[in-house]
């Protein structure tokens, strides 16, 4: 049977963030024996520590229309498989100035385009909707953005993976590749829990370290131009909006309020830094957040920050100055090209389009072991999150 | 501009560096007996507990287990307790525990399964949020609420954030390892007032056991370290006012006839 | 000891375990403590009122005992335990029933204030009397 030839294979998934926990549940699905190894908690790097937006694809339609309708397909997607890990709340783009509304005929056939709903709702009508919105706005368009809850989200994929057979193995840290000539063959790993070291024979090991990913890669002696970006949040106490509010305009700092239970997460700067582990965070950018967000919020000055927080976004180096315009898209590398057999890479993307992300990885697994089985991600309900601490 | 990005130290508060003694809980599954490590740490003062953990992790020992994710008290996963009083550190700056050269002492939570160092167990008490059949609501149309309110109780996502702070101060959670704990006694009273598609019969027949809401003794510790202002305590004295009502009502009724 | 005991002596220990908590937890070990004591003076209780079986000189002895400063003190600690665990009690049988959960802090100190008072008029009344 073609389903016993499947789960002969073992792939190991470095990363437990999105994108590893994503690629950990389409592998298991399609009947792979998976393992996934991460070095801390799960969610515990970049995705953890994301501003939480299930992206409507609003925000990137004028400037990046792929990435736009990627997020717009996964969007109804992750609303139908996951509705215990979000919060569909709906986000408006608000227009504050005359230089604002003046993207509204551009925005509305960007949108339109990209397929996503996006009606046009008068200053008052806003402020029915939100109250809190600057009272001096001059309308807003109503997207379909949600908010989600990363650790969950996360958890989520992984209680359904381990369901269809996989292990997972938090604070678990890949010291080595194993490799034999040049192919990847497994991991050579400490356990963090025992500090014993260990060794996972694999036949496949996919990369999706997030912007560690390139250390994992320089194991086997590959240079992969990662460009860890990273973005200031603030965390203000209180909640003042029901929806994510943005400010109608190219993407760009401080232009996001997203509401998680009773705060506010202000959002988000963008730079760039050697390296992704402790990032420390610049004065001014939590200041430019602050003034920012009362712009689009007023009500937002009686509140105080109860966390302020940065990690590095997982993108991929391209020459080009403005960090802003890195690609927010996803590439999948298999390094046979280079000459590595059995080590496949993932990296970018954004949380809101991991499942898409894993469905490209996935379909490369196959193909590189020779083996047909379709995606069944994007029907396949998934697990509470809870399920992944008690089975 | 890259050089000045990848210094360790935030800028805020004047530049004013402190050198902090974390003195952190040890524990390995192979390797002996839990211990105290003691790890010096240049810390601005309005950097959190957590930036200190991590810290230690990245330039001191890359062996040192702590679970955390989202840096701003939303996720749960990062509880410990931090001299001694269970807290979120991700959201505690380190001025609010210590002073320069003071001392900061991180443990795991009481009464849950230990793990590994800071790392403990959490599976039985997800398993008994999951028997409150807590949950969100998952409608696609979001909840219309009180303009005039900026902040309300009932979030689509509740409160509770599930860190199980409130197990760890509790202290009969501490001699009662059958009781069912603050948060998922909260859960239940929630439950019970917005069923949201759950038999609330069987959410308070569940509360309604020798180990469920009776067995608290009114310390009100869950409340005192909550993150999230859910008052576990007072949700459980309304769980047990309400079964208490219907209890008395059955007594009464009892005396007409047996109407099941 | 075995692994069950072992945990067992654990979970009575956790009784003790202080580290970081507040009022509360101070007045729920002080209300097992007390409750704990009155218990034992309740048999102590009934063993002395035995001795009025075994006769006056039994007796009379045992009241001059009780008459010395030693056990005035005792019976001010006796005072004390049955103050604190009447007072704490009527919070908790409140509180327990969901009334006064709002205020349940006010009402502890309150009726801790009620119950220094009573203590201290009881004292003077026990060494003066």
């Amino acid at each position: 049977m073609a389903e016993k030839a499947v789960q002969s294979h073992h792939v190991v998934v470095i990363g437990a963030g999105s994108t590893g926990v994503a690629v950990a549940h389409d592998l298991a699905l399609r009947g792979f024996a998976v393992t996934v190894v991460e070095r801390g908690a799960i969610a515990s790097g970049t995705t953890g520590r994301n501003h939480c937006l299930l992206h409507s694809g609003a925000r990137y339609c004028m400037s990046d229309p792929v990435s736009a309708q990627e997020c717009a397909q996964e969007n109804d997607v992750l609303r139908s498989i996951m509705p215990h890990a979000m919060e569909l709340n709906g986000g408006l783009f608000v227009a504050l100035t005359e230089e604002h509304r003046a993207y509204k005929s551009r925005f509305q056939e960007a949108c339109q385009t990209c397929g996503i709903d996006a009606p046009w709702l008068t200053p008052e009508q806003v402020l029915a909707l939100e109250p809190h919105v600057h009272p001096d706005n001059l309308g807003a368009f109503h997207v379909p953005d949600g908010v989600f809850d990363p650790l969950r989200f996360c958890l989520s994929f992984l209680a359904t993976a381990r369901r269809n057979g996989a292990d997972v193995f938090p604070f678990t840290r890949v010291d080595e590749l194993i490799q034999r000539g040049s192919a990847v063959e497994g991991v050579k790993v400490s356990d963090l829990h025992t500090n014993r070291v260990r060794r996972i024979e694999a036949d496949l090991v996919v990369n999706a370290a997030g912007p560690w990913a390139g250390e994992i890669s320089a194991m086997a002696g590959l240079m992969l131009p990662m460009d860890p970006t990273p973005g200031v949040m603030v965390s203000m106490r209180g909640r003042y909006c029901q929806r994510v509010i943005n400010r109608l305009g190219m993407p760009s700092d401080g232009d996001i309020v997203v509401p998680q239970r009773e705060t506010s997460i202000l959002g988000t700067t963008s730079w760039s830094v050697p390296r992704a582990d402790t990032i420390p965070i610049p004065e001014e950018h939590v200041a430019l957040l602050l003034e920012r967000g009362r712009a689009l919020i007023p009500a937002l000055a009686e509140s105080e920050p109860q966390g302020i927080f940065t990690v590095a976004r997982p993108l991929i180096h391209e020459m080009v100055k403005d960090t802003r315009q890195v690609s927010r898209g996803f590439e999948c590398f298999d390094h046979a090209a280079e000459g590595v057999q059995g080590l496949v890479t993932i990296v970018g993307g954004k949380t809101s389009t991991s499942r898409a992300m894993a469905e490209t990885t996935a379909d490369l697994v196959c193909s590189k072991l020779g083996i047909q089985a379709p995606c069944r991600t994007r029907e396949t309900r998934l697990e509470s999150y809870r399920a992944f601490y008690y089975t | 501009m890259k050089q000045e990005m990848s210094d360790p130290v935030m800028a805020f508060d004047g530049n004013e560096l402190w050198t902090i003694h974390y003195r952190v809980f040890r524990y390995k599954r192979s390797s002996g007996k839990p211990h105290y490590d003691k790890f010096n740490v240049e810390i601005a003062p309005h950097e959190t507990v957590l930036d200190g953990l991590e810290k230690i992790w990245a330039f001191q020992d890359r062996s040192l287990t702590f679970r955390h994710a989202c840096h701003h008290a939303s996720c749960g996963s990062c509880g410990i307790r931090v001299n001694g009083v269970e807290k979120l550190p991700c959201i505690v700056p380190i001025r609010e525990v210590t002073r320069d050269g003071g001392t900061v002492l991180c443990e795991p939570l009481r009464n849950f399964p230990l793990v590994s160092d800071l790392v403990v167990d959490l599976g039985q008490f997800y398993r008994r949020l999951e028997e409150a059949h807590f949950q969100i609501i998952r409608s696609s149309e979001p909840i219309e609420r009180d303009e005039h309110e900026s902040s309300n109780v009932h979030t689509r996502f509740e409160n509770c954030i599930e860190c199980g702070l409130c197990v760890s101060a509790c202290p009969v959670s501490g001699t009662d390892g059958l009781y069912f704990g603050p948060a998922a006694l909260a859960a239940s009273w929630r439950m019970i007032q917005e069923p949201r598609g759950v038999d609330p019969l069987s959410v308070r027949s569940n509360a309604d056991q020798e180990h469920g809401c009776w067995r608290c003794h009114v310390a009100f510790e869950c409340s005192e370290v909550c993150p999230s202002n859910v008052d576990p305590a007072a949700a459980i004295m309304a769980l047990r006012q309400d079964l208490l009502k219907r209890k008395l009502l059955r007594l009464f009724q009892r005396g007409d006839h047996d109407r099941a | 000891m075995t692994e069950h005991e072992e945990r067992r002596v654990r979970k009575t220990l956790a009784w003790l375990d202080m580290a970081g908590r507040k009022a509360g937890t101070w007045a729920f070990l002080l209300n097992r403590l007390t409750g704990l004591g009155l218990l034992l003076y309740l048999l102590l209780h009934l063993g002395v009122l035995s001795l009025l079986a075994m006769g006056e000189m039994q007796w009379d002895a045992f009241i001059a005992l009780a008459r010395s400063p030693l056990f005035l003190v005792l019976d001010v600690v006796l005072i004390f335990g049955i103050l604190y665990h009447g007072l704490n009690g009527i919070r908790v049988a409140l509180v327990g029933m969901g009334i006064g959960v709002r205020w349940q802090k006010g009402i502890f100190w309150t009726l801790m204030g009620l119950g220094v008072l009573l203590l201290a008029i009881t004292g003077w009344l026990v060494f003066t009397m």
